[in-house]
């Protein structure tokens, strides 16, 4: 795939706003002067491809979103045997090329699931608030391999007996200093920041400080 | 470099391993469309995989890759790819085609750089230029030529490599689970050797098979609300 088109991967437990984030990040994406598509690998159905373009109507062409199915194994689909979604990927190229920026929205899966660098530039994994406090000690290579961890539904956490504070500074230790950031996908809070940080992951990679 | 039986056979096991990046997990090779329609239950895995195996497979992706390793061989590139062109248009679902071509084009560039040689580089570039459609087995035929695995060697190991993939989907649908798996596979090794047979022997021109149920099961499949397989 080309060296000027960014990849970012979404990975993280179910619920945790994989998609909501994806939906906040495209229009953003969009303003910041990028041509983005997005691929879903929605473990079941076609539910979240449809979602996504639902939302994103009148902003995203329904044909830069696609689903792919992982049969059963959404970790095995971004790690281990990525194929799929690079052929995926490959496929949306081709009928756009003028597409520069991939979002790879994984299926939900557990702590452990991690993107292949072969498949993603930037990796982000989600975690929210209504998972538990000590979520980030937990660990789990999704957690601390993560170049950016986003702990998402920061307005609910007084609900869920989540000290965001407790929570975010574990974030920080575990992941022995590496980008955390802050959001509320719905509202948009905390995005700006995320999209801020993966760009300037992407644009301090080696190849593009060789030009 | 002279070929050896036990290097024929680490090329076989590591091409047909589940692990081996060809994207075979995301199929059920139609198993999924049968057990959404209620139409497959445990005891009937084992005979649905024989017929798919001997009615399907067989005289197409396994007749394919035959012929496409002789070609191969021959240095007959126009034939190469009038059985990739034939394989291709023998699959009468549109959702069998794209998983042929998608997991056909990844294993394309994985081989060419695992195996290398003047095979495999001439058909990544006819691939990629988009003079042929690059189905699975084709991709694979070249890759056993090109490493000096024999036609006979290549058809069984691929055929296996489906028989583990489909029954991998069983597990999955919990249709099997792990031990029964292991027993079927076992068992379906009398099938496999005479499918290969078959297909080793069966000329271009025969080249397709016949499972209409399949292929109602596949479009049904295309079409269901909800899928763990592409196909």
């Amino acid at each position: 795939m080309s060296e000027n088109v960014l990849r970012i991967g979404i990975g993280g437990p179910v619920g945790s706003g994989k998609t909501a984030l994806t939906e906040a990040l495209v229009p953003r994406l969009l303003a910041a002067g990028r041509h983005p598509a997005v691929i879903t690998n929605d473990i079941y159905t076609q539910e979240d491809a449809q979602h996504v373009r639902r939302e994103l109507a009148g902003i995203l062409d329904p044909d830069r979103v696609v689903g792919v199915e992982t049969g059963a194994c959404p970790h095995t689909a971004v790690r281990d045997d990525p194929t799929m979604n690079l052929a995926a990927g490959a496929e949306m190229l081709e009928r756009h090329p003028e597409v520069d920026t991939l979002l790879y929205e994984s299926g939900g899966d557990n702590l452990t699931l991690t993107f292949s660098p072969s498949l993603a530039d930037v990796f982000v994994f989600v975690l929210d608030t209504s998972e538990g406090e000590k979520m980030p000690r937990k660990r789990g290579p999704g957690i601390t391999e993560s170049d950016i961890l986003v702990i998402n539904k920061i307005d609910i956490a007084q609900y869920v007996r989540t000290d965001l504070g407790v929570m975010e500074s574990d974030a920080h230790r575990v992941r022995d200093g590496k980008p955390v950031i802050l959001t509320n996908s719905l509202t948009g809070v905390g995005v700006d920041a995320l999209q801020d940080q993966v760009l300037a992951l992407w644009n301090a990679r080696p190849t593009a400080l060789s030009r | 470099m002279t070929a050896t039986p036990v290097h024929d056979l680490l090329v076989s096991l590591q091409l047909s391993d589940s692990a081996f990046p060809s994207g075979f997990y995301t199929m059920s090779h139609g198993l999924e469309g049968y057990r959404q329609a209620g139409a497959v239950t445990t005891d009937g895995v084992e005979n649905l995989l024989s017929g798919v195996l001997i009615h399907s497979v067989g005289p197409g992706d396994a007749t394919a890759l035959a012929r496409a390793h002789e070609a191969v061989l021959a240095e007959d590139w126009p034939r190469v790819q009038l059985v990739d062109q034939m394989l291709f248009a023998s699959k009468l679902n549109a959702e069998m085609r794209r998983a042929s071509v998608r997991s056909g084009h990844q294993l394309t560039d994985i081989a060419a750089e695992t195996i290398g040689g003047p095979e495999l580089a001439r058909w990544r570039r006819d691939v990629h230029d988009k003079s042929t459609p690059g189905c699975q087995p084709v991709a694979t035929a070249v890759a056993y030529a090109a490493s000096g695995v024999g036609q006979e060697q290549a058809v069984a190991s691929d055929m296996s490599a489906f028989a583990v993939s489909f029954l991998g989907a069983a597990l999955r649908l919990r249709l099997l689970d792990h031990r029964q798996v292991q027993v079927v596979l076992h068992g379906i090794g009398s099938v496999i050797e005479e499918a290969t047979r078959a297909a080793v022997h069966r000329d271009l021109e025969d080249l397709g098979g016949c499972a209409p149920m399949a292929d109602v099961m596949s479009a049904q499949h295309e079409r269901a609300e909800a899928r763990l397989f592409a196909s």
